[in-house]
């Protein structure tokens, strides 16, 4: 751990110096560090390894999503791919990013959402590529239903398919005409057999959702899919919850994670992580102003979700932790999160080695001095590494760990 | 850039805007805008609102404020917007004036580090909105989460009266 942060601050202080010269000005509104499509520009960038070890990145910037690769874990970076000749109103919601899933046979699988009107309405478009990222086929909507619909995950099942699921409004359409009232969101799925081209029918997961929050998706095994949402819980209560597909096309039952208490009519535009572990544990970590607890929380599930661990708390209560991820890797399990100090936003990592009982003592893997992504993880099998996409310090693939 | 300098110089020449121009003025809000902004209300029970114009519960309740407002002329409003995306001048100002809050004391978050625009308001908060301080002549201050019970700002505003005495 020691050695990686040392890595990784090196990493950074070469960095720092030419990108900070750069932004120091112009401070202005923009979360990014410039207009234009290239990859310093992102807001949000998104990593998936392919089995050959190769690093794909689908990102965010100057009103476009563009794909590249690379060979040498971030450090340099194939020219990139524009997914679409015009300019998009992607969907800037905080926790809102392009999705990008890379199969055996090397197609590659991309969603993300768009708004599609001033009401700020969205829509999820999906696109495929079987020609190894150089071109992408024509945009087409995940669904043919366009009420509004954001936020989807996608996740390639062990057959090869494409799960895909998504925070979907369109059941406030008949709600209003029979004059209810209807809160939140549905979370819908789909699956895609042709790796991303098609999804078949879209289906209701679960009703009455928050609808601002990223979710999580995980596989419990081959054709399982595991949701984990904000949801809507009686009283307005927007605690988590968790389901387990029976199989891709039959959801399972909402089972909550934590009962946080945390009633609020707002959108705390915050979602959780999931994680399973080939052991079977899933890993859940997530934020919650609520009347029982406040701040980022971890727990652990053995039974598919039916009992979890009581919620663990993540980082300084006094430095605003915030955007928790967590994923099982070839050498255990791994955190993520970030803190502010007043100056510096500062990506914190804690790792387990006993399937999430216990758990190092965090360290500071990086930090910068500006706006900046989600941190993520990500492993191609070997290692876990920490993406995170900074405004001052450009795009960064930090190894985590040793596995000592 | 070009956008964003003209968004600046937007602000800029708004500020320069004589008094009687600035019914719906937007001040930017950023590093220290705080500060200045507890600092020149001290003493005053203010209320201070947090909103955005993609926030769906903030729609309602902003009329409602606009009516306190208009009820209790005596007390200090100042209306932040907050939104997590991009806030946008135009429709801020739009919604605002709608809801009758056009002559309130009105800022819109402008600096693009927007972690440390909240850590200065308050270091627990990540940005859900709508959110009011209730901040009493002594300093005192009530956090609303979501949306304000305008009976319990009404309630709130008595005991200031009463403390005022």
């Amino acid at each position: 751990m020691l050695r990686m942060s040392l890595l990784a601050t090196l990493a950074f202080s070469l960095c720092q110096t030419t990108a900070q010269a750069q932004m120091s000005h112009h401070q202005h509104a923009s979360e990014a560090a410039c207009e234009e499509v290239e990859l310093r520009c992102a807001s949000k960038v998104t990593p998936a390894f392919a089995s050959d070890g190769t690093l794909w990145l689908a990102w965010m910037a100057g009103g476009r999503i563009s794909v590249a690769s690379s060979k040498d874990l971030g450090r340099s970076v194939s020219t990139p791919v524009q997914v679409t000749q015009e300019k998009l109103n992607l969907d800037w919601g905080p926790d809102a990013r392009p999705q990008i899933v890379v199969e055996k046979t090397g197609g590659i699988a991309l969603a993300f959402s768009i708004f599609r009107d001033k009401a700020f309405n969205g829509q999820v478009l999906a696109t495929r590529s079987i020609d190894g990222g150089q071109s992408f086929a024509e945009l087409q909507p995940i669904t043919a239903n366009n009420e509004s619909l954001r936020f989807a995950a996608l996740g390639l099942d062990a057959d090869g398919s494409v799960f895909a699921a998504w925070i979907d409004k369109r059941n406030r359409v008949p709600a209003k005409q029979e004059g209810k009232k209807y809160e939140g969101a549905g979370v819908f799925f789909a699956s895609s057999k042709d790796g991303g081209a098609s999804y078949a029918e879209a289906r209701l997961a679960s009703d009455n959702t928050c609808e601002c929050c990223r979710l999580g998706l995980a596989f419990a095994g081959p054709g399982r899919p595991v949701v984990v949402f904000r949801n809507i819980f009686e009283g307005g209560v927007r605690d988590h919850a968790v389901m387990t597909f029976t199989d891709p096309a039959t959801p399972g039952e909402v089972r909550r994670v934590s009962n946080d208490d945390w009633q609020i009519s707002a959108c705390p535009h915050h979602g959780p992580s999931l994680s399973i572990s080939p052991a079977g544990t899933y890993h859940v970590a997530w934020y919650t102003s609520g009347k029982a607890r406040k701040g980022l929380f971890y727990a652990r599930s053995d039974d598919e979700g039916r009992t979890f661990s009581d919620p663990l708390p993540l980082g300084r209560s006094d430095r605003n932790p915030t955007r928790p991820y967590v994923l099982t890797g070839p050498h255990g399990t791994t955190m993520v999160w970030k803190e502010f100090d007043g100056e510096k936003t500062a990506v914190n990592a804690m790792i387990s080695h006993d399937e999430g009982r216990s758990w190092s003592k965090p360290v500071t893997i990086a930090s910068t001095t500006d706006t900046s992504d989600h941190p993520l993880l990500v492993s191609d099998g070997q290692a876990t590494y920490l993406s995170w996409m900074t405004k001052a310090d450009g795009y960064r693939l930090l190894p985590i760990g040793d596995g000592s | 850039m070009k956008r964003l300098l003209a968004a600046i110089f937007l602000f800029a020449s708004l500020a320069a805007a004589p008094a009687a121009e600035t019914s719906s003025e937007l001040k930017p809000f950023v590093r220290g805008s705080w500060q200045e902004m507890l600092r020149s209300h001290k003493g005053r029970p203010t209320l201070v609102h947090f909103w955005g114009v993609t926030c769906g519960p903030c729609k309602i309740e902003l009329p409602l404020l606009g009516q306190f407002m208009k009820d209790h002329s005596e007390l200090d409003v100042v209306m932040i917007s907050a939104d997590l995306v991009p806030n946008l001048p135009g429709a801020a100002r739009a919604m605002l004036e709608k809801a009758g809050l056009g002559t309130a004391e009105n800022w819109l978050f402008s600096d693009g580090f927007v972690e440390r625009l909240r850590f200065e308001i308050d270091p627990a908060w990540q940005g859900e909105i709508p959110r009011t301080l209730l901040i009493a002549g002594d300093g005192t201050v009530t956090t609303i989460e979501g949306s304000a019970e305008i009976p319990d700002l009404e309630k709130w505003l008595v005991q200031q009266k009463v403390a005022a005495r």
